[in-house]
């Protein structure tokens, strides 16, 4: 079954058309990345699933039930980690936890027995200061802990690991995964690798449409083109080379890095060697070939950059 | 029905934590204190004055005095207290995002704003009754006569007059972007009833009168009877405020 659905969903801030006619759906038991840059609307779209902006046009769907803007009783399918959590800074995790839990309407014992297993998963466990105290990283724990709390069918992440050390961020992506066996996770990132760490599929917005959309094997065959990494003498002219090299057909993009020159083209193996051939000719001192495997990065920056 | 209990022990807990429980509370037992007080010793203290000859003829001072005192503080001293501790208590939420969370888990909006509002008004009258017990014990003590009429008819006009202006609160909220829209609206609609009031053929219409009329009603100059309209139309407001306002927040961008 599909839990999320979005249909033809349109949404214009004044005259900045944030969304364009954006149509995706997320089927049980997986996880959705949502990718985009800053601005692209992930949080916007976020927002129009929950009933917190009204879409201009579309439908959306939570578990079959459209979406109505405002109060909306699909919400109760849903668990939501925000951008930027806000809490009650004069409670203790604990006692946000138990509300959270009798606004979901879980039972005494459930609130505690959750309470109990969500605490020292995202390492809170002990932590009985008010939420006042708590710096960016831990809220945002507290966060994932009371977006899971009710066992949502759907958990809606926007940028879950963006506040997270590399430690919390491994920690998080791995409560995720577990998670995954009893929930649908649609979450916003612009942190490729996290993508390729446990989503099933992914969606790239861009100008308000997913541009690419399907799983992360899938997509980083299809669209990813080879690329080859040259690292030069640091005395070499780089911007010569770039110039020069962009006058074969066959390269579409060039990215240097200092002394490192990214080649991006259709067929390494087949025309590594015209490649080489050039440098040869020029006489250009070569430290290091390596063609570098195929990344959601390049797929990202082919398409949207 | 959870999420209201819920809903109203954290808005309780917020009060308490936030002090402005013991703040309101310190507040209507000094109200309670201070008018039968202040109405017994300013004679005395004026009076005691050297007024170089000057002798000023005072009435010795009577109950009357003591509730005009107790009315006078509530009536100004107190709505503005009231409006400066529940002023926020929806705007700030929705300014900072607290609520986002709760409402994603499908938290009804309704209940928010309805268990905020009967939080509201258990509060001011926990607040009322306890200014007005310590009221009574020092009335009763400092003067002979404590007979008066239809005392608990005026009280009864500004509690509920004060519950209005809670519901008000409630309808600006949702309406005033920011996190003093609330508080800044509401206390702009009094001010206009309160210009209003001047007008004496709308004085039956308007709430502000509930706040007015509690010593002419203690003297008998005023009766039950004459205030019914202005009750009914403002039990009749609180309840449209409070539609209003769940219906503009029922559909409100957040
Ligand atoms: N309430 C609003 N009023 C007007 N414009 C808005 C509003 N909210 C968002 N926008 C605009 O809509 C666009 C999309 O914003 P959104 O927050 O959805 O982006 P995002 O993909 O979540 O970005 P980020 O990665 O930075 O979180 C931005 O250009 C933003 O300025
Ligand atoms: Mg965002």
């Amino acid at each position: 079954m599909e839990i999320l659905e979005l249909k033809n969903v349109s949404k214009r801030f004044g005259t900045l058309e944030v969304i364009n006619d954006l149509s995706f759906s997320v089927p049980e038991h997986s996880v959705f990345g949502f990718i985009g840059k800053n601005g692209a609307g992930k949080t916007t779209t976020m927002k129009m699933i929950l009933g917190f902006l009204a879409a201009d046009q579309g439908e959306i769907r939570v578990l079959g039930e459209k979406v109505s803007y405002g109060n909306t009783k699909t919400n109760r399918h849903i668990g939501y980690l925000p951008d930027v959590p806000e809490f009650y800074g004069y409670m203790s995790p604990r006692e946000y936890l138990r509300l959270c839990g009798e606004v979901s309407g879980l039972n005494k014992d459930r609130i505690v027995d959750r309470t109990n297993e969500l605490l020292p998963l995202v390492g809170l466990d002990g932590v009985n200061r008010r939420i006042r105290s708590f710096s960016r990283g831990m809220k945002q724990r507290l966060g994932i802990a009371q977006a899971l709390l009710g066992e949502p069918k759907l958990l809606i992440c926007d940028e879950p690991t963006s506040a997270l050390d590399p430690v919390g961020r491994k920690e998080i992506l791995d409560i995720l995964s577990l998670a995954k066996a009893r929930t649908t996770i649609i979450f916003s990132t612009h942190i490729l690798s996290d993508v390729e760490r446990i989503c099933d599929s992914i969606g790239m917005l861009h100008q308000g449409k997913l541009v690419v959309q399907g799983s992360v094997t899938e997509i980083k065959n299809s669209y990813s083109t080879d690329v080859i990494r040259l690292e030069v003498g640091a005395e070499c002219q780089t911007d010569q080379i770039s110039k020069e090299l962009k006058q074969m057909n066959f390269i579409s993009r060039i990215v240097i890095n200092e002394n490192k020159i990214d080649i991006q083209m259709t067929n390494a193996e087949q025309y590594g060697m015209n490649i080489l051939a050039y440098f040869v000719e020029k006489k250009i001192p070569v430290l290091k070939y390596e063609l570098l495997e195929p990344s959601l990065e390049n797929v990202f920056l082919e398409v949207v950059g | 029905m959870r999420g209201f209990y819920a809903f109203i022990k954290k808005e309780f807990l917020e009060q308490i934590r936030t002090f402005r429980l013991w703040i309101l509370l310190a507040v209507a037992v000094l109200f309670g204190m201070m008018s039968p007080l202040m109405a017994k010793l300013m004679p005395e203290i004026l009076s005691s004055m050297n007024m170089e000859g000057m002798v000023i003829q005072i009435p010795e001072p009577t109950v009357y005095d003591a509730y005009t005192q107790f009315f006078k503080n509530f009536t100004q001293m107190g709505t503005l207290v009231i409006l400066l501790i529940f002023g926020g208590t929806l705007s700030g939420e929705l300014s900072k995002g607290t609520l986002i969370n709760l409402l994603a888990k499908g938290l009804p909006r309704r209940t928010v704003l309805l268990s905020k509002y009967v939080a509201a008004v258990i509060i001011w009258t926990v607040a009322y009754a306890l200014a007005f017990v310590t009221n009574y014990g020092y009335t009763v003590y400092l003067f002979p006569e404590t007979d008066v009429k239809n005392l608990f008819f005026s009280l009864f006009c500004l509690w509920i007059f004060v519950c209005f202006v809670i519901s008000l609160i409630m309808l600006s909220s949702t309406i005033a972007p920011g996190s003093f829209g609330g508080l800044i609206l509401s206390a702009g609609a009094l001010v206009v009833m309160l210009m209003v009031s001047i007008i004496p053929k709308a004085e039956k219409f308007n709430p502000i009168t509930l706040a007015s009329v509690n010593v002419a009603l203690l003297e008998g100059t005023k009766s039950v009877s004459g205030l019914t309209l202005t009750v009914s139309i403002t039990i009749l407001l609180i309840l449209g405020s409070l539609i209003a306002s769940i219906l503009i927040f029922e559909k409100k961008k957040l």
